[in-house]
């Protein structure tokens, strides 16, 4: 499993991930690790783990990624797993006002009892369920599935959290903003190599990205491909922990 | 694994196995009648009423003759299996098993490790039955001349279901069990007798035998008319599961279904189906290698017991389903969000039919127990569940599932797994302790990895055909197999795991392990044998052979001991996180004043649990023991059971406080809401009071022990005001309060300190219909309110030591000359006039414009031409107004009122409805203000201008009733100069933490017979509060007159009360002198009477009150707390 071989200085990062429980945290890792959607995506049991290397111009990150159960009695089980995470991704679903408000309660449990200076990124999926999908994601990474955006219909839009309103408490909190849709793909890595570039150089601990806003995220982003090198298949393929 | 299970075996002797077999906080059974549960897998109806050694004859299967002789009988015994053992009646079953009895009362520990300790493969139950009494078809009493007693059962086996037109042509071999009982005629007489009375009640429930025997697959595989080819047969198949429909998973041949049914076919003819099956070595046997597909439901369900359970009430699962039909609940919906994605890989997932039955079993159990609800990984469970068996049986498995096998687990806080979880890697450090060092080393968590295993039974972990073969064994042999299957994992994979440096290295090798199991374990092996052994095989091996150590025993010694820190982890994480949920209020209050709030609330409504549920098991105890007197029922009660009901930790706890569990809440943090009559009535006063001068607070707690509030904990009041405060902050209307109800309301009472709030906060406290007045009554009560919040002092700046106000008689007798006696004693003696000033200033200012009362307004002028508020104001405006502190001549009379509070139970009815009545007269010939016939009104502004006007009263809505809600104790902490000693203390956060001073403090205070004389006059005028306004106001304007009367009054009076107490707690001379210095004191006049007064209770008491008022006269109280505490922590 450790394949450090690249030439850069590569570190592991230990991301969790958590929120809500169906928001999408499962198939967010799918798309990022293996590029791929599952409709019917087993619920996560305690949690899952998987890896996948990240690219920056001049290191590699490795994350190691805690997918953790969403329903709320898993929630005693978190502890565990944000042991020593360096980074959090807080996803919820942007057409479920509730799970934001979840969210923010997972931001305050991470402040306050998570490593000092994690990086928290407040993500914002199933965008392909809102009119807008097609006009947010800029598509860079390699899975540029405008074509999927494209298709959306039109016809309701779903959305019930503003993205103004969730950007605006990310803002405060001094977190790392997307909304993404894990189904098309839209903004997915985009979020990963944000909280790349978000982690501190020195030993990983410190000071919070304070730049790397969705902005400097994308600025950074063309040279910063992420390295989705095929399926990593039998490893990470399963949603369960073993 | 060097000496492990010797080690486990010692801890075995040293640990009741029967406890915290199954921590479930539902299981308080008594211990001996789990056990019995637990080892014959019997609904928890079932109690052991009879046990006999005795030794069954299992009759060989072919052919037996009913009118055999003697001889051949006695032939027959000799061919057929012989089983030594104990046989057991419980209300509604016969039991009998090979295996050690576990449960006697006397049976030593180690002889109750044939149950909970190691199963040898034999599953608790070892070989033996379980036969409901309603499959018995008949008994008959063989004579035998060698020894006691033989019984012939006769079971339904096999004729519950056959169809009538077949029944003549091939009579389906009757089961027959031989059964000698050894021991006494007399106990073989009894047990006789109370099988007869069970046969008797099981007849009613032959019917549901029938049909919950119809569902099982082995009758109709025994059908007799059976055509081996498994092609024609006249019924339908009973539902075994999705299987029947989408197919098993695995592969038919490979797993050599079609043999193992051949044999299982054979063994449940011969040894009886279903409910009747007789456990044989062969039956273990044939389960270790794996059960065939069509009959893996029931055998789960015999294994596991949930067939008694359907048996029980065979309609349940309908039954549920039909009554909550259409209902919505939260775990619907999140049901609902799992049913897609449960084994989706499996085809019968895919369908309307699949996930139908899935809904439906999830559902009707969400229902059954709310409790639990729903629980991720259950859906998962079930599904594996669902292609083996009927969705009945799905339900009751899952039932037992959750009660019984995996205690804890899907709770709401799933304490069960994380214990679990701890116990294993307990256990692998016990029993690998190099790669437990390269974990730690490593910093893996194994948790992280084993979770899964245990929460979802392997089933999402392993390939579902192993993970199902890990099923049979679990069922028969119980929680422990999870263990041994996880250690044997690790083991197989130690050298690999080794080299894993972090978690994903780790997870991988597993991975691929996980899904290499059908591989040959040693594929270069010569030996061809060797080489067939399986991945598989090789776990099972290990798992039962070298971890064969593991035993019920040692998982529950390991659970007992890791409980406790679970239990706390998961705690203040509920704390944490509740305490972040409470929303935009809270934010008024420190996060220590809200995490001792959440300690305070959790803390009251889990004691109020703990202690009715002590009382009602107090009274089952008293039940039980009658009736076990008179139907000899052998129930061992395990005095030391642990009461864990209500605990956060261990799933839904009450969350909402009612009525009296908020008194007591406001007791724990508010001296006001002590009681002032907390001894019950009727005891005798001398010797009540004698024991409080001399020893304080530890007799109390004695006494107080079984009262409803429970040993050490002060009896709270029942005051009015804590009525309007429950209702106000009631917010929802349901007559409880939530914790977010209750720091919403102290949010708005401690908030910003803001004067104008907390004054407003109490006008509308008292503004019933909200609509900005607050009429006669309501101002009465207000006055009222503040003596009552006032009567045991104020907290905050009125003065240094305001604390002094509760005293009794006691310290009149020995004047502390140390103590500096002008100061505070004039502030509750300013209080009580500002108090009165407050009324009169109220009825001055008050509008008699009330609207509604224009009529009756009328009436009253005609009737009482005095009745003009403003006219009855003067009288003694001048007297009042010029000067607050220049109180002097009529200070004392009042001044004697907060000193004698004590004396008068708050609560007391009789004296307040004397003393009402004596006011009422009072008021109503002095004051026309108090004419109920005239209305009068006062609205915020006034209130407001009211309270401003009064210094006094000003700091009291400013500064004092905010302050008096003492959330932390971490104010008393911060003011002592040895903090450190009490950090402890303020965090232990149960009610029981309240210090303890307070109870002496106020319990002594309330000892002091009320109404005695003038000063019982007086001290019931304040309890009384402001329903004697008038009295008050009278005396003021004649304080003069007061004055002399006093002086002309007191003397015998006083004398009396001495004699009833003093001397007893003043031995030796000192009773002489005590009388003489009163009545000195009492010539002296006024002033100096309020001074003694204020000197009688004591330097005791006045420790014990500064203890209660860390904010005023900080160093001094502090030490003394701290002391006080020292002493109360040892």
């Amino acid at each position: 499993m450790a394949e450090a071989t690249a030439p850069k200085p590569s570190s592991s990062v230990k991301l969790v991930l958590l929120g809500e429980a169906a928001v999408g945290k499962s198939s967010l890792v799918l798309r990022f690790v293996n590029n791929d959607f599952q409709e019917n995506k087993e619920p996560t049991i305690g949690a899952a783990f998987l890896t996948q290397k990240c690219n920056l111009p001049t290191r590699t990150i490795k994350f190691e990624i805690w997918d953790t159960a969403g329903q709320e009695r898993f929630a005693s089980l978190a502890p565990m797993y944000y042991r020593n995470a360096q980074s959090a991704l807080v996803v919820y679903d942007l057409t479920k006002p509730t799970s934001l408000i979840k969210a923010k309660h997972w931001v305050a449990e991470l402040q306050r009892q998570a490593s000092p200076g994690i990086v928290i990124a407040l993500v914002g999926n199933k965008l392909d369920l809102t009119n807008e999908s097609s006009g947010s994601g800029n598509a860079l990474g390699e899975d540029s599935e405008t074509d999927a955006a494209e298709g959306e219909n039109d016809d309701g839009d779903a959305r019930k959290v503003s993205t103004a309103e969730a950007k605006t408490y990310a803002e405060e909190e001094g977190l790392l903003f997307f909304e993404t849709s894990a189904k098309n793909g839209t903004n997915v890595t985009e979020v990963f190599t944000a909280i790349a570039n978000a982690i501190p150089e020195t030993s990983l601990k410190g000071a919070r990205g304070p730049g790397a806003t969705q902005s400097s995220a994308n600025r950074t982003e063309d040279q910063s491909r992420v390295n989705l090198t095929g399926p990593r298949d039998s490893a990470s393929k399963e949603g369960c922990a073993c | 694994m060097f000496n492990f299970s010797s080690l486990v075996q010692k801890a075995q002797s040293f640990i009741d196995p029967t406890q915290a077999l199954n921590i479930s906080p539902s299981d308080r059974n008594p211990a001996k009648s789990t056990l019995f549960r637990h080892q014959f897998r019997l609904p928890d109806s079932q109690t052991p009423l009879q046990e006999i050694t005795a030794e069954i004859t299992i009759s060989p299967p072919v052919a037996y003759s009913p009118n055999a002789t003697q001889g051949e009988k006695d032939k027959d015994r000799d061919r057929g299996y012989h089983y030594e053992g104990k046989l057991h009646l419980s209300e509604a079953y016969l039991c009998f098993s090979t295996q050690p009895t576990s449960f006697l009362q006397s049976a030593s520990t180690s002889t109750s490790s044939g149950f909970t300790g190691q199963t040898h493969g034999g599953g608790p139950g070892g070989n033996g039955f379980t036969l409901p009494l309603c499959a018995i078809r008949r008994v008959e009493r063989l004579h035998s001349q060698q020894y006691q007693f033989a019984l012939a059962i006769t079971t339904w086996n096999g004729l519950t279901n056959s169809p009538t037109n077949d029944a003549a042509k091939t009579p389906a071999p009757q089961q027959k069990i031989t059964i000698q009982l050894a021991g006494t005629r007399q106990a073989c007489e009894r047990f006789c007798d109370g099988l007869k009375k069970g046969l008797k009640g099981g007849v009613g429930d032959v019917g549901k035998l029938k049909k919950v025997v119809a569902e099982c697959y082995s009758e109709y595989l025994l059908q007799p008319g059976e055509t081996k080819k498994d092609g024609k047969k006249d019924s339908v198949p009973p539902d075994a599961g999705l299987g029947m429909i989408f197919r098993y998973p695995g592969d038919h041949k490979k797993l050599r279904d079609r043999s193992k049914m051949r044999l299982w076919g054979e063994y449940l003819r011969d040894y009886g189906r279903n409910v009747t099956l007789i456990r044989q070595p062969t039956f273990h046997k044939l389960i270790r290698v794996g059960l065939p597909n069509r009959l893996r439901g029931e055998i789960w369900e015999q294994t596991s017991g949930s067939l008694f359970l359907r048996l029980e009430n065979p309609m349940l699962f309908a039954d549920t389903l039909a009554k909550y039909e259409g209902r919505d609940s939260l775990a619907i919906d999140e049901i609902e969000k799992d049913l897609n994605r449960s084994l989706p890989e499996y085809p019968g997932f895919q369908s309307e039919e699949g996930i139908g039955r899935l809904r439906r079993v999830l559902t009707a159990y969400s229902w059954t127990n709310e409790e639990v609800g729903y629980c991720q990984a259950m859906n998962i469970v079930v599904a594996a569940l669902l292609i083996y068996m009927s969705e009945s049986q799905a339900f009751f498995l899952l039932s037992t599932l959750c009660d019984r096998l995996l205690p804890g687990y899907y709770s709401t806080t799933m304490y069960g797994t994380l214990l679990d979880q701890k116990v294993f890697e307990s256990l692998v450090e016990k029993t690998m302790p190099i790669l437990w060092d390269h974990l730690v080393k490593s910093d893996v968590q194994l948790s992280v990895v084993s979770l899964p295993w245990f929460l979802s039974l392997y089933i999402n972990s392993m390939p579902l055909v192993f993970a199902f073969r890990v099923l049979d064994v679990f069922f028969l042999e119980g929680p422990k197999v999870l263990f041994q299957v996880g250690l044997a994992i690790l083991r197989i994979n130690g050298e690999e795991l080794l080299d894993a440096a972090d978690d994903g290295a780790f997870i991988s090798v597993l991975k691929s392990y996980f899904s290499k199991l059908d591989e040959s374990a040693h594929p270069k092996s010569e030996n061809a044998k060797l080489r067939a052994v399986t991945r598989f095989q090789e776990l099972m091996v290990v798992a039962f052979k070298e971890f064969s150590g593991i035993t019920q025993n040692s998982i529950t010694e390991q659970r007992m001991k890791h409980k406790n820190s679970v239990l706390n982890g998961i705690e203040s994480f509920a704390k944490r996180t509740s305490i972040r949920n409470l929303g935009p209020d809270s934010k008024r209050l420190s996060v220590d004043d809200l995490g001792s709030l959440y300690d305070r609330f959790y803390g009251v409504l889990y004691e109020r649990q703990q202690r009715s549920q002590i009382i009602m098991e107090e009274t089952e105890r008293r039940d039980r023991a009658r009736r076990a007197k008179a139907a000899e029922v052998v129930t061992g009660l395990s005095e030391n059971q642990v009461v864990e009901k209500g605990r956060v930790g261990l799933g839904p706890s009450p969350t909402l406080m009612d009525y009296d569990g908020f008194r007591e809440f406001l007791a724990g943090m508010a001296r006001w809401a002590i009681t002032d009559s907390p001894s019950p009535p009727g005891k005798d006063n001398t010797s009540e009071s004698e024991k409080h001068s001399y020893f304080g607070n530890s007799v109390r707690r004695r006494e107080v022990s079984l009262s409803p509030w429970g040993p050490g904990n002060p009896e709270p009041a029942d005051h009015e005001f804590m009525q309007r405060l429950f209702r106000r902050w009631d917010v929802d209307m349901n007559s409880a309060l939530t914790l977010q109800n209750v720091v919403t309301g102290l949010a708005h009472i401690k908030g910003k300190g803001d004067i104008m709030g907390s004054i407003t906060y109490f006008f509308e406290l008292y503004d019933d219909d909200g609509d900005g007045k607050v009429d006669r009554e309501g101002i009465l009560r207000i006055s009222e309110a503040l003596l009552f919040l006032s009567r045991r002092g104020l907290e905050g700046s009125l003065t240094p030591s305001s604390s002094m106000t509760g005293l009794s008689e006691y310290e009149a007798d020995n004047p502390n000359p140390y103590q500096p006696e002008g100061m505070q004693g004039n502030t509750n003696e300013r209080f009580l006039s500002s108090v009165s000033a407050f009324i009169r200033r109220c009825f001055e200012y008050a509008d008699p414009d009330h609207p509604q009362n224009k009529v009756t307004e009328v009436e009253e002028s005609a009737s009482d031409g005095l009745a003009d508020p403003d006219s009855f104001g003067i009288g003694d405006d001048s007297d009042e107004e010029e000067d607050l502190l220049d109180l002097g001549d009529s200070a004392p009379v009042r001044g004697k009122k907060p000193t004698g509070i004590p004396s008068i139970p708050a609560a007391s009815d009789k004296s307040d409805i004397r003393n009402r009545s004596v006011s009422k007269a009072h008021a109503e010939a002095a004051n026309a203000a108090l004419d109920p016939s005239k209305p009068l009104h006062i609205t915020l502004p006034t209130f407001r201008m009211v309270v401003l006007a009064d210094e006094l009263l000003e700091q009291f809505f400013e500064s004092s009733f905010p302050a008096s809600f003492r959330i932390s104790d971490k104010m008393v902490a911060a003011a002592s100069s040895s903090a450190s000693s009490l950090t402890t203390f303020s965090n232990i956060g149960f009610g029981r933490s309240t210090p303890q001073p307070s109870v002496g403090g106020t319990s002594s205070a309330g000892l002091v017979p009320p109404g005695k004389g003038l000063r019982g006059v007086l001290d019931n005028i304040v309890t009384d509060g402001m329903r004697v306004a008038a009295e008050v106001r009278r005396r003021m304007d004649e304080a003069q007159k007061e004055l002399e009367q006093n002086a002309v009054h007191r003397p015998d009076d006083d004398e009396d009360d001495e004699e009833g107490y003093d001397e007893p707690r003043t031995p030796g001379g000192n009773a002489g002198r005590t009388v003489r210095s009163e009545d000195r004191d009492l010539l002296e006049g006024a002033d100096a009477e309020a001074m003694s007064l204020r000197g009688q209770d004591g330097v005791s008491e006045v420790k014990q009150q500064d203890s209660l008022t860390p904010t005023a006269g900080r160093s001094r109280s502090a030490s003394v707390v701290s002391s006080k505490v020292i002493e109360f922590e040892r």
